[in-house]
């Protein structure tokens, strides 16, 4: 089911009978209709498995599963907040970013260090976006939160996108990233220009970036 | 080259030329960059003191290539100046960008400076071409001519330009030292020919609590 944006920082979905939503628990704001919220432990879809998974690999943000009819208003902490429509593909983003999604969207857990080597190790820890990812599949829409307006930028072959960790939010398709850094010995002596390590992202897809270099 | 993405990303599109930001500013980019810090804001070893003097700290670097690259400031709101030959006025904390054939440097501001909570020195911006100013939600950039004046509370003010004599005044009388102010006691007068960007929020000055 599609969102419908009110505002640049609220969202409202329908909710039909038969069909689930899942949302980070306590952003909704108001709803019509008869509409239950009952705390979901799992996270999600994907069963027991991939519960330990999330559990393993800190990615577990607290979700409720929203179900009956009527119209749910969501909001969360005044962050800006992004649509953004799935056909088929997979979105990678931070579980503590995901403000509500679709129920038929398969989710699950990406462990992030397997792409680029020892540098994928090192991402995490340098960018503060942790080793683990949560990813969304299939059909659907899904509500993500950021700092400042979003911008989405698409990256195709011969056409790599580079963007400020602290400023990625996102990403969605069939796309490599990697850390890059560009350190010489100035940035050693601490005269950095304060862009010493970057994503790269390459492949065929499109990024969210927010306009801020604060994290959530 | 300058664009707006959004109200709250500048995005800059370079074929092997440069601009200066502020520095680690940069979100993303396509393309080929090179950010290279600018010792003293790019003026210089004489701009390095007196901005060491004056505490109108600037620390900027400059970027280089081709391709696009976006800047924003934690979430700020930026506003695209074009400047032909006349100088900017701006604070050194609300300038994101500019054009780099424009020149920085840094300037007494006066009474004002004080009561804006800012320092006793602005940065000026000066030449032709493009630059990038931040407020705090959507500046306006008001008109004022021989006839119109204009009064600004000094915590919404951000920046200037044109030629512009500007006055500080206050309306701090008995009432307000019983304590009875309307928190309105200071205003910057503007007179003579240029434009005045205020923003919709107010810093934190002295004044402000008066």
């Amino acid at each position: 089911m599609p969102f419908r944006e009110i505002n640049s920082k609220m969202v409202e979905a329908t909710v039909l009978p038969g069909q689930k939503m899942f949302s980070q628990r306590g952003a909704m704001l108001a709803y019509r209709g008869e509409v239950s919220f009952t705390p979901n432990i799992q996270g999600g879809q994907g069963g027991v498995m991939s519960m330990i998974g999330r559990r393993m690999a800190n990615e577990a943000t607290p979700l409720m599963t929203v179900e009956g009819s009527g119209t749910v208003m969501f909001g969360h902490g005044g962050h800006h907040i992004q649509v953004i429509n799935l056909a088929g593909d997979t979105l990678y983003v931070e579980a503590d970013r995901l403000l509500a999604f679709d129920g038929t969207l398969q989710q699950g857990t990406m462990f992030m260090g397997s792409q680029g080597g020892v540098m994928g190790m090192v991402r995490g820890q340098v960018t503060g976006q942790g080793l683990f990812t949560t990813t969304l599949k299939g059909h659907g829409a899904v509500a993500v939160m950021a700092h400042g307006g979003v911008i989405e930028l698409p990256i195709a072959p011969g056409r790599d996108v580079h963007v400020d960790p602290q400023a990625y939010v996102a990403h969605h398709g069939d796309v490599r990233n990697k850390l890059s850094t560009a350190l010489g010995w100035r940035d050693m002596v601490g005269r950095g220009s304060g862009e010493a390590f970057q994503l790269e992202l390459s492949g065929n897809g499109a990024v969210y970036v927010q306009a801020s270099e604060e994290k959530l | 080259m300058f664009r707006l993405q959004g109200s709250r990303t500048l995005a800059v599109d370079l074929a092997g030329d440069a601009v200066k930001a502020k520095n680690g500013s940069m979100v993303a980019y396509d393309g080929r960059m090179t950010f290279k810090k600018m010792t003293g804001g790019g003026e210089g070893l004489r701009g390095m003191v007196t901005r060491r003097l004056t505490g109108e700290q600037m620390t900027v670097m400059e970027v280089t290539g081709q391709g696009t690259c976006y800047f924003a400031d934690r979430a700020s709101e930026i506003n695209l100046v074009s400047l032909r030959g006349e100088k900017l006025y701006v604070e050194a904390s609300n300038l994101l960008c500019t054009d780099a054939g424009l020149r920085t440097g840094t300037t007494f501001t006066g009474l004002r400076g004080g009561a804006t909570g800012n320092g006793l020195f602005t940065t000026t911006v000066e030449g032709t071409g493009q630059a990038a100013i931040m407020s705090d939600g959507s500046a306006v950039a008001l008109r004022v001519s021989a006839q119109y004046p204009l009064f600004v509370d000094p915590g919404a003010y951000i920046a200037h330009q044109g030629s512009l004599q500007q006055h500080f005044q206050s309306g701090v009388n008995f009432r307000t030292l019983m304590g009875e102010g309307s928190g309105e006691s200071f205003q910057i007068r503007f007179e003579g020919e240029g434009l005045v960007y205020v923003q919709p929020s107010e810093r934190n000055t002295i004044g402000g609590n008066v």
